[in-house]
């Protein structure tokens, strides 16, 4: 009697070794392994905020030197294991420790079969996304396929990059083999598909500089006639801008897509947490302070001025058609009086264009309505996958040609030889502002040169420093130069 | 069968003498004389002896009168408070024959002053017991330590407070009012506490409301009026000033001067005369009335207070009504049934940021440059960007308030921001209530059920307008806000109690079971946006507003449940050999399975050496007692389940076109079954002594353990959980002395009291289980990080930072600090730099923890008070004086990351060339050797002050005259509260309490206050 007086059972939470009883609960479980996914633009902390950064397309721009310490570290190439914010190994390991748990599960959880093959199958393709981010970012991380528990989780060591990336390739192609092709547009899109997977998967091998297999791999996905509507239903958007329109989700060109929502009525209590469902990208690249004065200018709601492009960028972008969807420069309204606002932190005027709210995106429901832009943003899109394969089949033959004649003619611009020279081009015109750049640049063994005014130092940029406290009572060693 | 005996104390002329002790030889009944002196008390047969004892008078002692009533008027000088009777938990005890460390505080010693919570009146009266105010905002809380630091955990540190047998969070104390109490015990070691066992690992603090006595109804008033202003302002830089520094801090980073003419600027805008409040009202009224007859007595009392606070006075202030009734029946001989119930209601006007570096009107007025004009006058700024095109606030006159353009982020203009909370509350109404029965089966066996309960409701509401304050601080959407929060918490005690005295053997025997549940309820908050109105007047809930613009919240609490059994015995022999021991064995639901239950056992001794035969009957040490005693006690004060990995929702993701959000759920965090109690074992030695007849010593030394610390660790990211586990991770000890002191003596119509107490604490961790022997800090400050760090050998909490070493004057000094290789150690340094010391001997100065080291703790080493009464015929004086020694404070005033904030004037000492200081480093926009961004000792200030809380002048009015209107009592009195402080330190005030004391984010300040008031009693 005394005994049940004093247990208390949680309201409004399971306790875990009740919960994953049936298909709902696996589903549940399943949702929040994709949660992490969102770190692309959402939370102060995203992805595209960082990898811009550092590349020498953006500035971190913001309010002031001080304004996102850890960007403007990787900026200016001063990042220490202190500076580094452990969101950025956190989130993806909270998405890797979801799945795991889930594929523990799952063998027990009644339900039907072949959801629950679907199910496994998005798991792994989601942990092999994480730590496809872990890996080209970190190098040396614990490759961890059981969830931990209190009395080994300081016995875990790092992993070599080769078994990481062993892993990623072994469940993706596990997952491609389950995996639908399609998937019901109005309740399912976001979700992994057979085309997402591959394209993930090719990306990967061309990481690993196995050319061939990625050429394999993204051959399917891109299909046999570049700029053709492909197998898996990917074809190129017409209009280029079309991509850029917040509606205009899960089109055809979209292959793996983060997600967002107003409805989430995100608030600063829970920004960037769980909970938060809004796009933090959009106010980031906002001017500050801005005010329309003639009618001609566009209708901005202000922003913080973060990922401004340089005027190199201006100026190798300034003669391409994709100039306008790109970037928008306000030098030229504000000179012709039509606007004002406030410069931010190394400003050039030119603000990142693919990811600038207009003021009818302002979320008009609860919460902070900087938080609850609604922009969904491409993890891998068809240009991309194109360019990724003319690049895997080493910039030469006709394949490749066709390849970027596609992505070139569908913005009106004429073939020119393909070489690895003219993928780097248009990779850097065709995917601005879009967190791609960087890596890019390090794969490609140019960031040394390109980085260097920056700060960028060869043999250790390449990779960065492991967060401080990772390091703390665990068997983990720092990257190479960070200590 | 019980006789009972009522009656009158009074002094030599006549006078009342209120909380006198009346107590039966030999045993441990006891009763206090109340406002009239009058008193009742039970006496077990008609042999007994009544001993009548009060401060500063000879004790006597009477034979029980035939009729049962008695007149005793006391001479003074005589035993010294050791017959006065304290409250144990779940019984009294004659101070004599007590073996703990209890600090005891009477109704007396508090009615004089005027106070808002019940904390303040409790700062400095108690040795042991250190109590900071959080802020000087009224009707703010305080940060209570008995005894030091006990646990790690944010709330685990706060005593626990008991309230007629009814728990009651700190947070919840505020519902009492001053003039119910009639005594406070502080139950500071672990022998008396172990009686709380689970949660009294803190300290326990038992308050005991006034009851009703049976006789003549007494009629209270007491009311008083006062008016309140800042201390102290900072002397921040005036226009010029600032423009002077402005510019050469940006030349000196290589830029040009920002400002061309720094003179032409005048002395500009002083923000903080935009938001003190230099007539801040303070009133207050309290009325009682008690009587009763032999049967029944009953005590009521209603008050109300307002307090307006001295920053931004229209979004700070506080007002409180409260309503008490305590009453006791007797019927069939013998039985007795109680009832105390407190009601209040509280509402409460806050500024928002009380101690913080970002934003509202404390940090703004600091931080903000004086150029920019508090109002814009001239049309032609008023009509263009940002004033045309954005909701921005006007002045009375319509002008808009001015937007600074040289410091942005969260500081805005204050008077505007006041503007935008207008009409903005918190309030709460608590019912904290008990009923008992009792019984008494025979001469020997008292049986005593209770039910008590706390049951509050709280919540809060207000408009928030469409604003605009600066390009950070805005609104794109107005908003309504409510909300409502209701908890009960419950308990049931059953107590058994056995008392008998056999020859010279007395004793009591206490058995008891408890059952408690707390946090019943839960909450709700609902939100309207874009509301068709412009100012708060118009807020309604009423509006139709389409459901897009609706959010709503809910929730329920955890329950908390404890389960108890306890036991106590005390014992004497002839009142010389003192024994007790008490074993409590607690249930909580806040631990797994392998844990769940917890015993706490304790005992102490005692000996009245002055009792022995022995003892010479000298002049010099009139009595003296020796007493120890050990005990281990609990602290459950973790979050519920910290024990279990819940499964819980929140990490959501949008699939589908239609943007339509689906809630994941996931593990939360790891499991550890094996969680355990935290313990904390003290041994206490104690000596009370009453030397020279007038002069009583009190002196405890106790050394208190810690082990077992609970609290959230955070493991390494790899694990992939999103909670960090709760673990027992830590040990820490607090060793001590507490002294209390009396002296009373009256000197012909002269008469003298003294009280004084003095602590003396060291705290100091003795283990971490974490992986890196040390915790990091619990306080950050901007781009600094963590400045504080538990570790072991070290105070908890400890500032942790860079050592300086003055400052490099010139190029030379820089060359010839080098390291062994003859590096230069500082390569980046200049002239006007701070020189750091290179704490782990590298070679080298690195920007990580390497360098840095502990340069102090917040944690005060001394702690004081005194409080001198003196009367002469009708006039009496108060001075009580409260202060603290050995702590430091961070003094984080100013925005490091907000280049063009404004300084305070100290910065005119900062190095300008060879020889100028070598205290205050250059002024530069490229702080390149972090004179400014690194933590070091340069912010750290001594944190002692000596305050004169109190003086209080009154004037009794001679019964003669009183008489005539038929009032027993008439009594007028000024008092200044925080007269005057002495401190070094330079910020608004050295006392600053939260979770971790002692930094000083721009801390509202307390008030200093002149007060009238009047006392009337029939």
């Amino acid at each position: 009697c005394k005994k049940s007086f004093v247990d208390v059972t949680p309201q409004g939470q399971f306790l875990s070794d009740f919960y994953y009883a049936n298909q709902d609960q696996a589903y549940s479980a399943l949702i929040a392994v994709y949660d992490p996914l969102r770190k692309n633009a959402g939370g102060f902390e995203n992805m595209l905020a960082l990898m811009n950064s550092g590349s020498d397309d953006h500035y971190t721009g913001g309010g002031g030197a001080t304004d996102g310490t850890q960007l403007q570290a990787f900026s200016n190439y001063t990042m220490t294991s202190n500076l580094m914010a452990s969101s950025y190994w956190n989130d993806p390991y909270q998405g890797i420790f979801r799945a795991n748990v889930l594929l523990k599960k799952l063998p027990g959880v009644p339900m039907d079969d072949n959801l629950k093959a679907r199910f496994g199958a998005e798991s792994k393709a989601l942990r092999a996304f994480y730590y496809f981010n872990l890996v080209r970012m970190f190098k040396n991380v614990p490759l961890l396929l059981e969830p931990l528990n209190t009395s080994n989780m300081y016995q875990v060591e790092q992993a070599k990059p080769e078994d990481v990336y062993a892993q990623i390739e072994k469940d993706l192609t596990d997952a491609i083999g389950v995996l639908p092709t399609t998937v019901a547009s109005s309740t399912e899109s976001g979700r992994f598909t057979k085309g997402a997977a591959k394209a993930l998967l090719g990306k990967v091998y061309l990481y690993e500089k196995k050319n061939a297999q990625a050429a394999q791999q993204l051959a399917d996905v891109n299909g046999p006639t570049p700029g053709a509507t492909s197998s898996y239903g990917y074809k190129l958007l017409a209009n280029f801008s079309d991509l850029w329109v917040v509606t205009n989700k899960f089109n055809s060109e979209s292959i793996l897509e983060e997600t967002h929502s107003a409805a989430g009525n995100s608030d600063w209590g829970f920004w960037g947490s769980g909970r938060d469902e809004g796009n933090t990208v959009n106010v980031m690249v906002g001017p500050r302070s801005y005010e329309r004065i003639d009618a001609s200018a566009p209708d901005l709601p202000s922003g913080w001025s973060f990922m401004v492009f340089t005027q190199d960028f201006f100026n190798f972008i300034k003669n391409d058609p994709r100039k306008d969807a790109t970037l928008l420069d306000l030098n030229v309204l504000q000179t012709a009086g039509k606007i004002k606002y406030i410069a931010g932190y190394m400003n050039t005027g030119y603000f990142l264009n693919k990811f600038l709210p207009r003021k009818p995106d302002v979320s008009k429901g609860g919460g902070a309505s900087e938080l609850n832009y609604r922009q969904n943003t491409y993890i891998i899109r068809l240009a991309d996958t194109y360019l990724m394969e003319a690049e895997a089949l080493g910039g030469t033959g006709a394949r490749a040609q066709a390849l970027l004649d596609a992505v070139r003619a569908r913005v009106g611009l004429t073939s020119v030889p393909v070489s690895m020279a003219a993928i780097k081009n248009e990779r850097r015109a065709e995917l601005a502002g879009e967190g791609h750049r960087w890596f890019d640049l390090v794969r490609w063994g140019d960031a040394p040169a390109v980085l260097g005014s920056r700060g960028f130092v060869a043999g250790k940029h390449e990779v960065f420093p492991i967060p401080f406290r990772e390091l703390q009572g665990t068997k983990l060693q720092q990257n190479k130069d960070y200590n | 069968q019980d006789i009972v005996v009522t009656g009158k104390v009074s002094g030599k002329t006549g006078e009342p003498l209120i909380g006198a002790t009346v107590s039966v030889k030999g045993t441990n009944e006891a009763a206090t004389t109340d406002h009239s002196g009058n008193f009742t008390i039970h006496v077990p047969n008609r042999k007994a002896l009544l001993v009548i004892s009060y401060v500063g008078m000879a004790n006597k002692e009477l034979s029980i009168p035939e009729n049962g009533t008695l007149s005793v008027q006391l001479d003074e000088v005589g035993a010294v408070g050791l017959d006065e009777v304290v409250v144990i938990g779940y019984g009294t005890q004659t101070k004599k024959v007590v073996t703990g460390a209890i600090s005891s505080v009477k109704a007396k010693d508090l009615e004089n002053v005027p106070s808002n919570r019940i904390e303040q009146t409790l700062q400095g009266r108690v040795a042991g017991v250190t109590i900071a105010q959080n802020n000087g905002q009224p009707g703010s809380a305080s940060t209570i330590r008995v005894r030091g630091m006990t646990t790690f955990g944010e709330g685990g540190n706060n005593p626990l407070w008991v309230v007629d047998n009814v728990v009651v969070d700190q947070g919840g104390i505020g519902y009492l009012n001053q003039s119910d109490i009639e005594s406070i015990e502080v139950l500071k070691d672990a022998a008396s506490a172990a009686i709380y066992g689970t949660r009294a690992a803190t300290g326990v603090i038992l308050v005991t409301t006034k009851k009703g006595k049976s006789g003549k109804l007494s009629v209270n008033y007491n009311g008083f009026y006062g008016i309140s202003r800042a201390n102290k302002k900072l002397d921040l830089l005036n226009a010029t000033q600032y423009a002077t520094i402005i510019n050469e801090k940006s030349v000196n980073g290589g830029g040009a001067n920002v400002f061309a003419d720094p003179a032409a600027l005048g002395a500009g805008t002083d923000w903080q005369d935009a938001i003190f409040n230099d007539k801040a009202s303070r009133f207050s009224h309290e009325m009682s009335l008690s009587g009763g007859n032999e049967r029944s007595t009953f005590y009521l009392s209603f008050g109300y207070q307002d307090q307006e606070g001295i920053v931004a006075g229209p979004i700070s202030n506080y007002t409180r009504k409260n309503l008490r009734i305590n009453s006791t029946h007797k019927f069939l001989d013998i039985f007795t049934f109680g009832e105390n119930v407190g009601y209040s209601h509280q509402k409460s006007v806050g500024l928002g940021n009380t101690n913080s570096e970002f934003g509202g009107p404390l940090s703004s007025a600091i931080n903000l440059d004086p150029i920019t004009p508090l109002v814009i006058t001239d049309p032609a700024i008023a009509n263009a960007n940002p004033y045309s095109n954005n909701p921005v606030i006007k002045d009375p006159n319509g002008n808009p308030y001015g937007i600074s353009s040289l410091v942005g982020q969260e500081m805005s203009n204050p008077a505007a921001y006041i503007q935008t909370k207008l009409g903005q509350y918190g309030w709460s109404d608590d019912f904290v209530g008990s009923t008992y029965l009792e019984a008494a089966l025979g001469k020997h066996i008292k049986l005593r059920s209770s039910l008590g309960g706390k049951l509050s409701y709280w919540g809060g509401q207000g408009f928030t307008p469409y604003y605009y304050l600066s390009a950070t601080v805005k609104t794109s959407q107005n908003n309504f806000n409510k909300s409502n929060n209701n908890s009960l918490n419950w308990n049931v005690e059953n107590t058994l109690t056995y008392t008998n005295s056999i020859d010279k053997h007395n004793f009591t025997v206490l058995l008891g079971q408890g059952s408690y549940v707390e946090n019943i309820g839960g909450g709700s908050s609902v939100t309207l946006f874009n509301l068709p109105i412009t100012s708060y007047k118009d807020a309604s809930f009423n509006f139709d507003i389409p459901q897009a613009n609706r959010n709503s919240t809910s929730s329920d609490l955890t329950q908390h449940k404890l389960s108890s059994l306890f036991t106590r015995v005390n014992y004497n022999y002839d009142e010389k050999y003192l024994f007790t021991g008490i074993l409590r064995r607690d249930g909580s639901s806040r631990f797994g399975l392998n844990h769940k239950y917890g015993v706490f056992p304790s005992f102490s001794l005692g000996w009245n050496v002055s009792n022995e035969a022995f003892w010479p009957g000298n002049q010099v040490v009139d009595r003296l007692k020796l007493r120890g005693g050990y005990g281990v006690v609990g602290n459950d004060a973790i979050r519920d389940f910290g024990y279990l990995s819940v499964v819980s929702g929140g990490f959501n993701y949008t699939l589908g076109n239609a943007d339509n959000i689906t809630t994941g759920y996931a593990p939360q965090s790891l499991d550890n079954p094996d969680l355990r109690w935290e313990e904390t074992s003290q041994t206490n030695i104690g000596l009370e002594a009453q030397l020279i007849k007038s002069l009583t010593l009190n002196v405890d030394y106790f050394i208190k353990k810690t082990s077992g610390i609970l609290r959230p660790v955070t493991i390494p990211g790899y694990v992939g959980v999103s909670t960090s586990p709760v673990a027992n991770i830590a040990d820490m000890e607090n060793r001590g002395i507490d002294v209390e002191l009396g002296y009373h003596k009256s000197f012909g119509d002269f008469n003298l009291g003294v009280n004084a107490n003095f602590s003396y604490l060291k705290n100091k961790v003795t283990y971490v289980a974490s992986d890196a022997d040390f915790i990091t800090g619990d306080a950050s400050f901007q781009t600094m990080g963590a400045i504080t760090r538990t570790q072991k050998g070290q105070s908890y909490n400890s500032f942790f930072g860079f050592q300086t070493a003055g400052i490099f004057q010139n190029q030379a000094e820089i060359d010839a600090y080098k390291n062994k290789n003859g590096d230069l150690m500082q390569p980046k340094a200049k002239p006007g730099d701070f020189k750091w010391v290179d704490i782990n001997g590298d070679g080298k100065i690195t920007n990580d923890n390497l360098d840095k080291t502990f340069l102090g703790s917040s944690i005060p080493k001394y702690t004081y008070g005194f409080t001198v009464n003196g009367s002469y015929k009708d006039f009496d004086l108060m001075v009580f004086v409260q202060g603290t020694a050995g702590s430091k404070i961070f003094q984080g005033l100013r925005r490091l990351d907000i280049g063009n904030a404004n300084y305070q004037t100290k910065v005119l000492g900062r190095w300008t060339g060879e020889g100028s200081t070598n205290d205050y480093p250059r002024l530069t926009t490229k702080d390149d050797n972090g004179n400014f961004t690194n933590m070091s000792n340069f912010y750290l200030e001594s944190g002692s002050y000596a305050r004169v809380k109190l003086v209080q002048l009154g004037y009794t009015l001679p019964s003669k005259l009183v008489n005539r209107i038929k009032a027993s009592r008439l009594r007028f009195y000024l008092t200044s509260e925080n007269l005057f402080t002495i401190t070094k330190y330079t910020g608004y005030d050295p006392e600053i309490g939260g979770a971790v004391l002692g930094v000083d984010r721009g801390v509202y300040p307390q008030a200093r206050s002149f007060i009238g008031g009047v006392q009337l009693q029939f």
